[in-house]
């Protein structure tokens, strides 16, 4: 009989196999469709600004980690997903050196100082674009056009559609020209004829834009197998998207044009449903998607800029330790006696 | 027939296919009984022999009079050679009576009585008398599960035949194999209370059971009001509360016991015991268990005397293949307790011995929780597993109860699904236990 040999650890002694490096690679591999996509609109810059965030996530998550003497987790995958979204989310056309910048922002300072993997309370891919966004504001909004040799520069389609509506806004004759001719450059833009060719076009993804944002079916590929998987839950993406449609149709916006343009199907599916900075409750996945979605359209109607999906999902990731709190009634619950009821006893 | 089942749960592999087309095997010669004298969930007993006393098959050898106890008896003829703390199938050392068969096999039963015709204080008396404890895991002592307060009525007796831990087969057997004794004790069990329903809540996987049971059930006029619910294969179904909620749709409230919602649930050995009990004066001295997993050779379904020590079947009846042994698990894989070695006797909670090979039985590293939520999706009783461990590390043990750490039914999903394999069950164990020394200490401050 064997003698201090046997396992004794804690029931249970069956376990579903998963793993934390299995979910950090499902999600690699619902990223690859969108991401291959992007290097073909953008050809060997893309493939650059990916290679290079990658690299850099992980090479800088090693290196802090043996830093400060912890045990080396890149084996987990999550600074390659990191580092894939963070190149999905800028320009094909950023120079490399801020890429790497962006990346080695996202690892150490937005995750590992919060304690690494889990612990970060902000969504590390985004808040390392934010950063460039700030710092870099003219490289971070300089956009190529799709499948041109040498960059050209061009506005995205979203950038078109706030001059369209910034024109509507100023009151005074020649708004309603002034707007119509940014809404027939958009169209041209994208080769289509009428609406709903514009919205095609911008379905299967023929637009510039940020490195992967631009094919909303191939977003969905990727989104349909983490769904499939279970990786990622239906509530949040759901609550984002449709509220960015409602926000926008009652701001007067145009809904869909406002859910296909951007990086909101991106953001609802891949960013907003990050593990870490996401609320794991169902009714907090449902505030947090609603919150996200509705900033988003806020900031894209009133801010500065013409996007808003990444700072409308930074500032719920504050919120998610107060969502967290909203959880389901456990198994059996009775509602506490209110102390008036006891008194009266 | 469609199924019914609970929010939540999950779905581990079953491997019930080794052991589940093996008829039970009885185990007739024993060389030595180790009993335990406590055996049930409740207050301590102590034994009523001693040393060098000769015992007769079915004697009394250990009780007491207090509440929440039941009696133990000799489950073989012999004589008692020691009686010293031995480890139990608990992996906690507990006072033993070890008996030596002398080969007389004298016997001391009960008088049978007709659990139909004596008064329900009779019938819960024998209950009590025959020793008759929860069979399923808890051992909690049946009798007094059966005499609810007079302002708890009872309105569904539930038979607990889900066996939703994979491996484990034997109440599978023993409702193919004596479906008539298991359906007599639970027409007893609903006699008793004065119950006209009663559900046989059995997993999908075992639909195999139904004609046999639906035969036992129409052979008697008081197999009546018995009717067979097919529930969803789905871990933990057998859990209490589970199959309650699965049976009746009413939770059981927290804090609470089933007969709040009006429901008894009895395991399925239990209900035979019982039917013994009254036809044959028997009291719980044999039952059955598995004995499965990989570094077995061949898997079992075992009929012994209580008391067997697993160890003293090994070569005969168990072939252990012992360099492929990892792990050794009293019980079944989800909930069973891992114990040092196999030489502890089987109890009357004793459903299962597992031995399981390295493939079979993994110990991961814990990784930082990812929150990912899959434990708040598996959990049964819907507790934020996830939050709740972060509650427990942070030491807020007031968070900890208002989440619900003391409803945790400890079944084991939450560390099952878990990809950063965190102990979750285990860490919710310590935390329980942390509460409870923190309640206690704050009603004695209370009380000064």
């Amino acid at each position: 009989m064997p003698a201090n040999s046997l396992l004794l650890s804690s029931s249970p002694s069956a376990f579903a196999g998963a793993s934390t490096r299995k979910v950090m690679a499902a999600v690699v591999v619902a990223l690859l469709p969108t991401t291959v996509y992007g290097i073909v609109l953008y050809g060997i810059p893309a493939l650059l600004v990916v290679l290079t965030s990658v690299a850099a996530s992980v090479l800088s998550e090693w290196g802090f980690r043996a830093l400060i003497r912890k045990p080396v987790s890149i084996g987990d995958l999550s600074a390659v997903v990191t580092g894939l979204l963070l190149a999905l989310v800028i320009p094909a056309s950023t120079p490399l050196w801020m890429v790497a910048l962006g990346a080695v922002f996202a690892i150490v300072v937005v995750k590992e100082f919060f304690g690494g993997i889990g612990a970060n309370p902000f969504n590390p891919a985004l808040a390392g674009r934010a950063m460039l966004l700030m710092s870099f504001p003219a490289a971070l909004t300089a956009w190529t056009a799709p499948f041109s040799a040498d960059a050209v520069a061009t506005a995205t389609p979203l950038g078109v559609y706030k001059t369209a509506e910034q024109a509507l806004l100023q009151a005074g004759s020649g708004a309603a020209e002034a707007a119509s001719s940014a809404m027939a450059q958009l169209l041209d833009k994208v080769g289509a004829n009428d609406m709903g060719g514009l919205y095609w076009t911008m379905f299967l993804g023929n637009r510039s834009g940020s490195l992967g944002e631009s094919s909303i079916l191939l977003i969905l590929v990727g989104a349909a197998l983490l769904l499939a998987l279970g990786v990622i839950q239906w509530i949040i993406p759901v609550a984002m998207i449709g509220s960015v449609f409602l926000g926008s149709w009652a701001l007067g916006l145009d809904p869909v044009l406002a859910v296909l343009s951007g990086g909101v199907v991106l953001g609802a599916f891949f960013m907003a449903t990050d593990y870490s900075s996401s609320p794991m409750t169902p009714k907090g996945k449902a505030f947090f998607g609603v919150g996200a979605g509705l900033l988003t359209v806020l900031i894209r109607r009133f801010g500065a800029f013409p996007e808003g999906v990444t700072y409308g999902i930074l500032l719920m990731n504050a919120l998610t330790p107060f969502l967290d709190k909203l959880r389901v009634k456990k198994f059996g619950f009775v509602p506490p006696a209110k102390p008036a009821k006891e008194a009266a006893k | 027939m469609s199924t019914k089942t609970f929010r939540g749960g999950a779905h581990p592999p079953e491997r019930k296919e080794r052991s589940a087309e093996l008829p039970i095997e009885r185990v007739e010669q024993v060389k030595q009984v180790v009993i335990p004298v406590n055996q049930h969930f409740g207050a301590p007993i102590q034994a009523l022999v001693k040393v060098g006393d000769t015992v007769k098959r079915g004697q009394k050898i250990a009780d007491s009079d207090g509440r929440m106890t039941c009696p133990v008896h000799a489950s073989v003829a012999g004589t008692v050679k020691k009686i010293e703390p031995r480890m139990q199938p608990n992996n906690v050392e507990g006072l033993c009576v070890v008996i030596e068969p002398d080969g007389s096999g004298a016997t001391e039963f009960m008088s049978p009585l007709d659990g139909f015709a004596c008064t329900k204080e009779e019938a819960l008396a024998r209950i009590h008398e025959a020793g008759i404890v929860g069979m399923g895991g808890a051992g909690f002592p049946t009798w007094v599960k059966l005499a609810p307060p007079p302002n708890k009525p009872i309105d569904v007796v539930i038979a607990n035949a889900a066996e939703c831990e994979p491996y484990l087969t034997i109440d599978e057997r023993v409702l193919i194999e004596n479906p008539g004794d298991f359906v007599e004790g639970m027409a007893i069990v609903m006699r008793l209370l004065g119950v006209k329903r009663g559900v046989i809540g059995l997993e999908e996987n075992k639909k195999h059971c139904v004609d046999g049971l639906e035969k036992a059930i129409a052979e008697r006029a008081r197999g009546a009001g018995i009717e067979i619910v097919l529930l969803k294969t789905k871990y933990p179904q057998g859990g209490e509360k589970m199959l309650i909620v699965a049976v009746t749709g009413k939770e059981v409230p927290s804090g609470g016991l089933p007969m709040d919602v009006g429901a008894v649930v009895q395991n399925v050995g239990t209900f035979v015991a019982v039917c013994e009990a009254f036809r044959d004066g028997k009291p719980l001295i044999e039952r059955g268990f598995t004995a499965s997993g990989g570094a077995l050779a061949e898997a079992k379904n075992l009929y012994v005397p209580i008391g067997t020590v697993v160890a003293d079947l090994v070569p005969e009846v168990l072939k252990v293949i012992e360099p492929k042994v990892r792990k050794v698990v009293a019980g079944g894989p989800m909930m069973g307790v891992p114990v040092p070695h196999w030489t502890f006797p089987i109890q009357k909670n004793t459903s299962g011995v597992l031995f399981l090979d390295a493939s079979e039985a993994k110990a991961p590293a814990e990784d930082p929780c990812i929150r990912c939520g899959r434990c708040m999706r598996a959990c049964s009783c819907r507790l934020s597993p996830a939050l709740l461990n972060k509650a427990l590390e942070a030491g807020d043990l007031d968070l900890a109860r208002e989440i619900g750490v003391l409803d945790c039914i400890e079944c084991g999903t939450c560390s099952f699904v878990c990809p950063a394999h965190i102990q979750l069950v285990q860490r919710f164990r310590v935390g329980k236990q942390l509460l409870r020394n923190k309640i206690a200490k704050e009603a004695k401050h209370a009380g000064k």
